[in-house]
C-alpha cells in the first residue's frame, strides 16, 4: 500500500466576516496518497482556495486536524509552519505573487535562501533554464508577462524539490496556449519529481489529468 | 459652480483621511512660524513702546571715562525738561577682613537724585530712594539679591564698594531701565552719586561711563534733538541714544535670534514639505484610475488639474488653518511661562502679522511641494496610468518654471519678513543643500541597494531589505528625507554649539590667566606687583597700561566710510602704548624705545588686512576727547582667543604723554591659589575690579546655552514634522509589507527572519539620513565657526553619534509598530485579498 502524505479528517473552516462567523468549510476529510495528483474542483466561493491554504498552512482549521508527512499543523505555531514548509511544500497561486522588487533569478532563489542552501542561485538558474526561461533572470516581474511571471512563480514553487505541489488555478490568468504550457510543466514537475500536486481548476480537461478528482460544493465534499 | 471645483466638492466629501499627513506637516510648520513670530513681535513691541522707560528718559547724552563739562551740563540742561546723571561702572564689593574677606563682582550704578526719571525702582524692603543718602554716617547702597546673599548681608549690614564702606539698605527686586540683555559681568548695586564722588573711582583714567538722560521739553523732535546733540558735541565723545531705539543690542539680538528661529521654523515646513509632496504622490497614485478613466470620458488636462487643485487649495487653507489655531492656542497657554522668563515687561496677546507671515509660508511651502507630483502626473500618458510600475517622467517646462518662481517668492518672502538677507539665504542655502544632499543619499543608497544584492546572496532577510530600499517606489526617498532634514536641523544646532563650547573651553589651555584686573592706578602698579609678588603663588602676571580710544578716521576719511561694519570700529577699543612689541611682528618695524616725533601706530595684523590698513597709512584715534593721528608702522600677530592681553593698537608711548590711563593686569596662578590672591588684592587694593576668567567664560557659555536652548526647540519641531512624514511612510508602506510578510512566510521563512529584514531596511534609512545629518551638521559648524566666529572648528562626535543613533532608533520604531501587524497577521488573508 503507498502512503497517505495528506490527511484531513473532519477539518471546518470558520471565518469572521463583516455580518457575522461565515462558515466556509465543514466536515472535510480527506486523504492524498504521496506522488499522486488530485484535482480539486468545484464552483466559485465553494472553498477551493481556503481548502488549499489549510493544507498549506497558510490558514488555520477550527476545526478537525491536519497531518502533512505525519506531522500535525495544527499543533505548530507560524515560524513552526513557515519552517515546516521549506522544502516540503511548493505553493503556486493564480496571480503569482512574486517579489516585485527582486528579478526573477532571486524569486526563485529566495526559498532556498531561506534554507540556507549554498548553491541557491545555481539551481535557481537551472530551474528558470528548465521552465524556459534561462535568458530572463535578471528581468523584474514587470518586465515579463503574465506567462513568463507564471513559470517564475512555478520554478520558485518546484525549486526545494517539494514532496507536496499546491496549486490554486495557476492558469486561470493565462490564454489558452500559455496555461497549457504550463499546465505540461506541472504534470512533467509532479512525475518528474514524484512529488503529490493539489490542483485546484475550473477546467474539466485539466482536472481529468489528474490521478483523483475531489468535487466540493458549499464548503464540503460532494 | 465650475465643473472642476464641483468635482473637486464631490471628491472632498469622501472624507479627508488619507490626508492626515499632509494637514499635520503643514499644520506643525505653520504653528511654529507663527509661535515664535508672536513671541517675537510682543518682545519687539514691548521694546518700542517702553523705549523711554528702557532707557530711562526721551533720549540720553553718553559719555566714556568722563563726566560732561560744567558747559556741557549746561547746554544739556537747557535742552531738556528733566535731566538725570548716571555712571556706570564695574567695581568689587566686599565684607569681611583677612581670610574670611568675602568678594563679589559687580556692575554699579551710581545715581542723582533724579533717578529714575521714569517708572520707579522695585526694592524689598520698600525703602524710597532717599535711603542711598548717608544715614547713621554712612550712605546707602541697594544690592541685587544675589549679591546680598553671596555676602551674607541683611539690611543694615556694611558691606565695602572698592574700598568704601556702604550700608546694604534694600535688595533690587526690578529696575525699569534695563532690558537684561548681553551679558552682564556681575549683577547690579545701586549707590547714590554723590557717595563716590570724592572717591578715586572717578579717578582720570578709570573706566566708567556717564549717561546724562533726559526728558525733553513737550513737542520736541527726537529727530532734531539729536542733530542738535551731536552737532553741540561733534570729536567730544559723546553717543547719542533714544527712546526709539532704546536697547539696540536687545533689539537687535530679539531680532536675529527670532528671525533665525522662524528661519528654523520654515526648515522645518520643508521637511513638511517631504511629507506633503509623499501624500499627494500617493493620493494621485490612487487617483490613477479615476484620472484615466476621467480623460477616456473625454475631460482635458486642465481640467482634471484643476480638480486636483481644488482640493489641493482647500486643504493647505484647511492645514493652515489649523497650524494658526494651534500657534494661538500654544502662546495663549504659554504666554505666562514666556513672560515670566523674559527680562521686561512683555504682554503676549495674538496679533495679525505674524499669523500673516507663517500662512505665507504655509501656502507657499504646500504649493511648491504638491505641485511636483502633480506635475508629474500630468505629463504620464493616459495608458501608463492603469498600469502598475508607471512610467515616471519630468515635469512639463511650463510647470518647472512656475515651481521656479513660487521659490523665489519664498525666498524674497522670507528676506523680506526677516529683512536679513545673508542670514535668510544662508539658511535657505543650507535648508536647500541638505535637502540635494538627503535626495543624492537616498539615490545613492537606492543605487547601492540593487549593486549591492549580490552581497546578500544566502541573507534572505538582507536581500528583501536591500530589494525594498532599491526598488522603484520604494519608501526611501521620503523616509531619508524628511527625517534626515530634521535630523540635519538638530546637528547642525549641535555642532555650532558643540565647537563654540570646545573652541571656549580649548583656546583657553592651561595657559589661560586666573583674573584680569583693570582699573590698577599708575601710581599703584610697582607696589601691585610687589605684592602679588610676596604672594608666592602668582605664576605670572601681564600688565599693560589701558586707554580706550574710538577710531575715527583712516587716511583722513571717516574710517566706517573707508572700511565698513568691522567690530575694531564699533565703539571704543582698549588702547595701550608700549616701547617694545608685546607680539611678533609681521611687517614694518617697531618704534625705538626712545622715540619722540610725530604719533606711530602699531596694528593688529589680521584685522589692519580686514580694514584694509597698510604700512604707512594714517588712522585717527579719538581717546578722551582728544583727537591723535598715528601712521602704522608695523603690524604684530596678535592672538585674541588666549584671553592674555592684546591690543588692536599700541601707539608710541610720546603719542599719549599726559593722557591719564589706569593699568590692566592677568594673573596666571593655579585654580587652588585664586581665592586668596582675589581676597589679597581686594584687601590691599580695593578700587582693582578683578573678573574671574571662569566665570566670565561661564557667563558666555550661559548665553550660548540659551540660544542653543532655543534653537533646539525650534528645530524639536522640525524633527517632530519630519516623525509625522516617517510615520506617514510607514503607514503608507504597511500594505506592501503586509504581504511581503505572507509571502516570506508561505516561502517559509520565520517571523524573526522577516522581521530582521523590516529591521535592516529601516536601520539603513535611519542611517543614511543620520550620516548625512551628521556631514551636514559639520559643514554648519564649520561654516559657523570658520566664517561668523572666526574660531577654529573641530568635529563633536558625541553629539553627531547621539544623532545617528537617534535616527535609526526613530525610523526602526516607526518601521517596527507598522510591522507588528504583518507579522502576526495569517498569510490566507492577505494573499486572498490580492488575488
Ligand atoms: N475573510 C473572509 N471572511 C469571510 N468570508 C470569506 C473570507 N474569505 C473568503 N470568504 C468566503 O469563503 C467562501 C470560499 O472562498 P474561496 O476563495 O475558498 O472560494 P473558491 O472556491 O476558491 O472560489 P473561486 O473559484 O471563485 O476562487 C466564499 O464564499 C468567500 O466569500
Ligand atoms: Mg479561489
Amino acid at each position: 500500500m503507498t502512503d497517505t502524505i495528506l490527511s484531513l479528517s473532519d477539518v471546518g473552516l470558520t471565518l469572521d466576516g463583516n455580518a457575522g462567523p461565515v462558515e466556509i468549510l465543514q466536515g472535510i476529510s480527506l486523504d492524498i496518497e504521496q506522488g499522486s495528483s488530485v484535482g480539486l474542483t468545484g464552483p466559485s466561493g465553494s472553498g477551493k482556495s481556503s481548502l488549499l491554504m489549510l493544507m498549506g498552512g497558510l490558514e488555520r482549521a477550527t476545526r478537525g486536524s491536519i497531518q502533512v508527512l505525519g506531522q500535525d499543523l495544527g499543533a505548530m505555531d507560524e515560524d513552526q509552519l513557515a519552517r515546516f514548509r521549506r522544502g516540503r511544500m511548493g505553493i503556486v497561486f493564480q496571480s503569482f505573487h512574486l517579489v516585485p522588487t527582486m528579478t526573477a533569478l532571486e524569486n526563485v532563489a529566495l526559498p532556498l535562501e531561506i534554507m540556507g542552501e549554498a548553491d541557491a542561485f545555481a539551481r535557481a538558474e537551472a530551474e528558470l533554464a528548465a521552465v524556459g526561461l534561462g535568458h530572463r533572470g535578471h528581468h523584474y516581474p514587470s518586465e515579463m508577462s503574465g506567462g513568463e511571471q507564471q513559470r517564475v512563480a512555478l520554478a520558485r514553487a518546484v525549486v526545494t524539490r517539494p514532496a507536496v505541489l499546491l496549486a490554486d488555478e495557476p492558469t486561470g490568468n493565462l490564454d489558452a496556449a500559455n496555461g497549457a504550457a504550463i499546465m505540461d510543466l506541472l504534470f512533467g514537475l509532479q512525475e518528474r519529481h514524484g512529488a503529490t500536486l493539489v490542483l485546484v481548476t475550473h477546467a474539466p480537461e485539466l482536472a481529468a489529468r489528474c490521478d483523483r478528482v475531489v468535487q466540493l460544493s458549499d464548503g464540503a465534499l460532494a | 459652480m465650475m465643473l472642476s471645483a464641483r468635482i473637486a466638492a464631490r471628491e472632498l466629501r469622501g472624507g479627508i483621511r488619507g490626508f492626515r499627513v499632509f494637514l499635520l506637516c503643514l499644520m506643525l510648520g505653520v504653528a511654529a512660524i507663527a509661535s515664535v513670530g508672536l513671541v517675537r513681535g510682543a518682545i519687539r513691541e514691548a521694546l518700542s513702546d517702553q523705549g523711554a522707560m528702557l532707557l530711562g528718559g526721551d533720549a540720553q547724552y553718553d559719555f566714556t571715562y568722563r563726566r560732561a563739562t560744567p558747559e556741557e551740563r549746561a547746554w544739556i540742561d537747557d535742552h531738556a525738561a528733566a535731566v538725570s546723571e548716571v555712571i556706570e561702572f564695574r567695581s568689587m564689593l566686599t565684607r569681611g577682613a583677612g581670610d574670611a574677606l568675602e568678594t563679589a563682582l559687580t556692575q554699579v550704578k551710581a545715581v542723582d537724585g533724579a533717578h529714575p526719571l521714569i517708572g520707579a525702582l522695585v526694592l524689598d524692603p520698600p525703602v524710597p530712594m532717599g535711603a542711598l543718602g548717608p544715614e547713621g554716617g554712612l550712605p546707602g547702597i541697594f544690592l541685587d539679591q544675589i549679591l546680598a546673599d553671596r555676602l551674607g548681608l541683611a539690611p543694615g549690614d556694611t558691606v565695602q564698594l572698592a574700598g568704601q564702606p556702604f550700608a546694604y539698605r534694600a535688595a533690587i527686586t526690578r529696575e525699569p531701565d534695563s532690558t537684561g540683555a548681553g551679558i552682564g559681568l556681575g549683577p547690579r548695586s545701586i549707590v547714590a552719586l554723590s557717595a563716590i564722588e570724592a572717591t578715586p573711582i572717578l579717578a582720570p583714567g578709570s573706566l566708567y561711563e556717564t549717561e546724562y538722560r533726559v526728558i525733553l521739553p513737550e513737542g520736541t523732535d527726537l529727530d532734531a534733538a539729536k542733530t542738535a546733540a551731536e552737532a553741540r558735541f561733534e570729536g567730544a565723545g559723546m553717543r547719542w541714544s533714544d527712546s526709539r531705539r532704546a536697547a539696540p543690542g536687545a533689539d537687535r539680538f530679539v531680532d536675529r535670534l527670532g528671525s533665525f528661529l522662524v528661519l528654523v521654523g520654515l526648515a522645518g515646513l520643508a521637511v513638511g514639505g517631504v511629507g506633503i509632496s509623499a501624500t499627494v504622490s500617493a493620493w494621485i497614485e490612487r487617483k490613477a484610475e479615476t484620472v484615466a478613466t476621467l480623460r477616456a470620458l473625454g475631460a482635458a488636462g486642465g481640467t482634471i488639474r484643476a480638480i486636483f487643485l481644488w482640493q489641493l487649495a482647500a486643504l493647505s487653507a484647511l492645514g493652515i488653518v489649523a497650524g494658526l489655531g494651534l500657534a494661538a492656542l500654544v502662546v495663549v497657554l504659554a504666554a505666562g511661562v514666556i513672560e515670566a522668563a523674559l527680562p521686561i515687561p512683555v504682554t503676549i496677546a495674538l496679533s495679525a502679522g505674524p499669523m500673516l507671515e507663517a500662512a505665507v509660508y504655509g501656502a507657499l511651502v504646500a504649493a511648491i511641494f504638491a505641485l511636483w507630483p502633480l506635475a508629474r502626473m500630468a505629463t504620464t500618458r493616459s495608458g501608463a496610468l492603469y498600469r502598475a510600475g508607471r512610467g515616471r517622467r519630468w515635469p512639463s517646462w511650463p510647470a518647472l518654471v512656475l515651481m521656479a518662481v513660487l521659490v523665489a517668492v519664498l525666498l524674497a518672502a522670507a528676506v523680506a519678513f526677516s529683512g536679513l538677507v545673508g542670514l535668510t539665504l544662508g539658511t535657505f542655502g543650507g535648508v536647500v543643500g541638505a535637502l540635494v544632499l538627503l535626495w543624492l543619499a537616498a539615490f545613492g543608497l537606492r543605487l547601492l541597494a540593487r549593486r549591492a544584492a549580490h552581497l546578500s546572496r544566502g541573507r534572505p532577510a538582507l536581500r528583501a531589505a536591500l530589494a525594498a530600499i532599491g526598488a522603484p517606489r520604494s519608501e526611501a526617498a521620503p523616509v531619508i528625507l524628511s527625517l534626515g532634514l530634521g535630523l540635519s536641523v538638530l546637528a547642525a544646532v549641535g555642532q555650532v554649539d558643540a565647537a563654540l563650547r570646545s573652541a571656549i573651553q580649548r583656546d583657553l589651555p592651561d595657559v589661560a590667566p586666573a583674573y584680569f584686573m583693570i582699573d590698577i592706578q599708575n601710581s599703584q602698579l610697582p607696589e601691585f606687583l610687589t605684592t602679588l609678588d610676596t604672594l608666592g603663588t602668582v605664576d605670572k602676571v601681564e600688565t599693560a597700561p589701558m586707554l580706550r580710544g574710538v577710531i575715527t578716521e583712516i587716511n583722513g576719511q571717516p574710517a566706517r566710510e573707508v572700511a565698513g561694519e568691522h567690530w575694531v570700529l564699533r565703539g571704543d577699543r582698549g588702547v595701550t602704548y608700549a616701547t617694545t612689541p608685546r607680539e611678533a611682528l609681521t611687517a614694518g618695524t617697531f618704534w625705538p624705545e626712545d622715540y619722540a616725533g610725530p604719533p606711530q601706530a602699531s596694528f593688529a595684523a589680521k584685522e589692519a588686512q580686514e580694514l584694509g590698513l597698510k604700512l604707512g597709512d594714517k588712522i585717527t584715534v579719538n581717546i578722551l576727547g582728544r583727537d591723535i593721528e598715528a601712521a602704522i608702522t608695523s603690524l604684530r600677530d596678535v592672538d585674541f582667543s588666549t584671553a592674555g592681553i592684546g591690543f588692536v593698537l599700541t601707539l608710541n608711548p610720546a603719542a599719549l604723554q599726559g593722557a591719564p590711563h589706569v593699568h590692566i593686569a592677568t594673573i596666571y596662578a593655579a585654580p587652588e591659589d585664586e581665592a586668596a590672591i582675589l581676597r589679597r588684592v581686594a584687601q590691599e587694593y580695593p578700587n582693582v575690579t578683578a573678573i574671574r576668567v571662569r566665570d566670565a567664560i561661564a557667563r558666555v557659555s550661559e548665553a550660548l546655552g540659551t540660544i542653543a536652548r532655543a534653537t533646539s526647540l525650534a528645530a524639536g519641531v522640525t524633527l517632530l514634522t519630519g516623525f509625522v512624514v516617517l510615520i506617514g511612510a510607514a503607514a503608507a508602506g504597511e500594505g506592501a509589507r503586509n504581504w511581503e510578510a505572507a509571502m516570506l512566510k508561505t516561502l517559509g521563512a520565520t517571523r524573526a527572519t522577516i522581521l530582521r529584514s523590516f529591521a535592516l531596511r529601516a536601520a539603513l534609512m535611519g542611517a543614511a539620513a543620520g550620516l548625512v545629518a551628521i556631514g551636514f551638521g559639520a559643514l554648519a559648524g564649520y561654516a559657523v565657526l570658520e566664517w561668523v566666529m572666526e574660531a577654529q572648528y573641530r568635529f563633536a562626535p558625541l553629539p553627531a553619534l547621539a544623532i545617528v543613533l537617534g535616527g535609526v532608533l526613530v525610523t526602526l520604531t516607526a518601521g517596527l509598530v507598522f510591522a507588528l501587524r504583518p507579522l502576526a497577521a495569517r498569510p490566507a488573508r492577505i494573499l486572498r485579498a490580492r488575488e
